[in-house]
């Protein structure tokens, strides 16, 4: 299946859900799960804890499948913007930073070079992105970094890249911008 | 200096947003943005836009398959079903049982004909949860394809519409399904030359009348690889 079949199965899966049919969460679950569960155990680092927020997900999904709206979101971003939620919130809530090692400020962190998966993720807006993180400095590419995949504060980041709190924020922020600005290019 | 934060002419809003998106936030600021997501349009629209630009970063993150019990919970946690399931249903066994002989039997014949004849036809067993649907064959000399219901249950709502997959991934619809009878459908002349060897079928269910957009929009309740006798 490629990615727009995936997309539109999603979609319409999502769909049925506020009728209540189970079977539509399940077809979701089977195409979702395996990215979702990636996404919590690369923020939490434990698989039970993983297990648990993957749960909550889906009761999640159920609950608020009417609030999806095709027409204005993909499915994966809402799907993985819910898994992401999910697991910082329970990061938050055990109080412990995932990922506390030293970023050095000054090192480019190398991105994998293996790409995105092709399937829920499309390629084309994976190289869009990763084309203007490119144009980022490094600390800030490893900032936003820090935060994306390990669920780390502002807090945790002055901490592991050695700099002030203001600062940090200082970063993330000119960031951001930087990063809206060529998305929107 | 560096301690200075750059505002960079974004509203407070749209920056709170942002970072609610990226997940930076703790405590009251992230309990905040949380309560506005749910109570104002415009603020969870711009966390909408965010979590667009950062999502395709997930890409990166490897897939790993949950274990079987988390699916359980899940199930678990929902509000009971409003029927009784499919498996405490005894016309449902009775009528897996039939199907199941009547698909052995198909399936004996097509063997017994392939042997014989001087053409190869393609045979498929779609599968899906432990449980062969339908068995389907397709007579390449004629160029239809033959389609037996085994371990399907009509749907209430929903019809069974069989894809074709062929070898570059997209699903191309072939036609409706019975679930009570086999049903023999043409194969469309721009399809005839891609229902090969290893391309897929699949079963989804759709509206009646099948799907509207052209491409499954209900669940894929089985599959199977096409391969010749």
């Amino acid at each position: 299946m490629d990615l727009e079949a995936n997309r539109n199965l999603i979609a319409a899966a999502l769909g049925r859900i506020p009728s209540g049919d189970r079977g539509a969460l399940q077809t979701v679950y089977r195409l979702t799960s395996a990215k979702l569960f990636g996404v919590a155990l690369r923020i939490l680092g434990e698989r039970s804890e993983a297990e648990d927020v993957l749960q909550e997900v889906y009761v999640t999904v159920w609950r608020k499948a009417a609030d999806f709206e095709p027409d204005r979101a993909s499915p994966m971003t809402w799907l993985i913007a819910i898994a992401r939620n999910r697991a910082i919130d329970r990061l938050r809530a055990t109080r412990r930073t995932r990922n506390a090692e030293p970023i050095e400020a000054a090192s480019d962190i190398a991105d994998p070079a293996a790409g995105a998966d092709q399937t829920l993720v499309g390629a084309q807006d994976y190289a869009r992105l990763h084309g203007c993180l490119d144009e980022l400095a490094g600390r800030e590419r490893a900032a936003l970094r820090g935060a994306f995949f390990d669920g780390n504060t502002y807090e945790d980041l002055a901490g592991r890249m050695k700099v002030p709190l203001g600062t940090m924020k200082s970063w993330i922020r000119r960031a951001m911008i930087k990063l809206k600005a060529c998305l929107e290019r | 200096m560096s301690d200075v934060v750059d505002h960079n002419g974004l509203p407070e809003d749209e920056w709170l947003a942002a970072e609610y998106a990226l997940g930076v936030l703790t405590g009251a600021e992230r309990a905040e943005a949380a309560r506005r997501v749910a109570s104002d349009r415009s603020f969870a629209s711009m966390v909408a836009a965010w979590q667009h630009r950062l999502a395709p970063w997930a890409g990166e993150i490897e897939e790993v398959a949950p274990p079987p019990h988390v699916w359980d919970a899940i199930a678990a946690a929902l509000p009971a079903p409003r029927s009784a399931g499919l498996w405490q249903n005894i016309v449902f066994w009775r009528g897996f049982a039939l199907a199941s002989a009547l698909a052995a039997a198909c399936l004996a014949v097509v063997i017994y004909l392939g042997t014989l004849g001087g053409t190869q036809p393609l045979v498929a067993s779609i599968e899906g949860g432990g449980k062969r649907t339908f068995v389907a064959t397709v007579d390449t000399r004629r160029g239809t394809i033959a389609v037996v219901p085994a371990a399907f249950t009509a749907d209430a709502t929903r019809v069974p519409e069989l894809w074709l997959i062929p070898a570059d991934g997209k699903p191309r619809p072939l036609g409706l399904l019975q679930a009570d009878r086999a049903v023999t459908i043409p194969i469309p002349a721009q399809l005839a030359g891609q229902t090969v060897s290893d391309a897929v079928l699949a079963v989804s269910l759709e509206p009646p009348g099948g799907s509207p957009t052209g491409l499954p929009t209900g669940p894929v309740i089985g599959t199977g690889k096409l391969t010749s006798l």
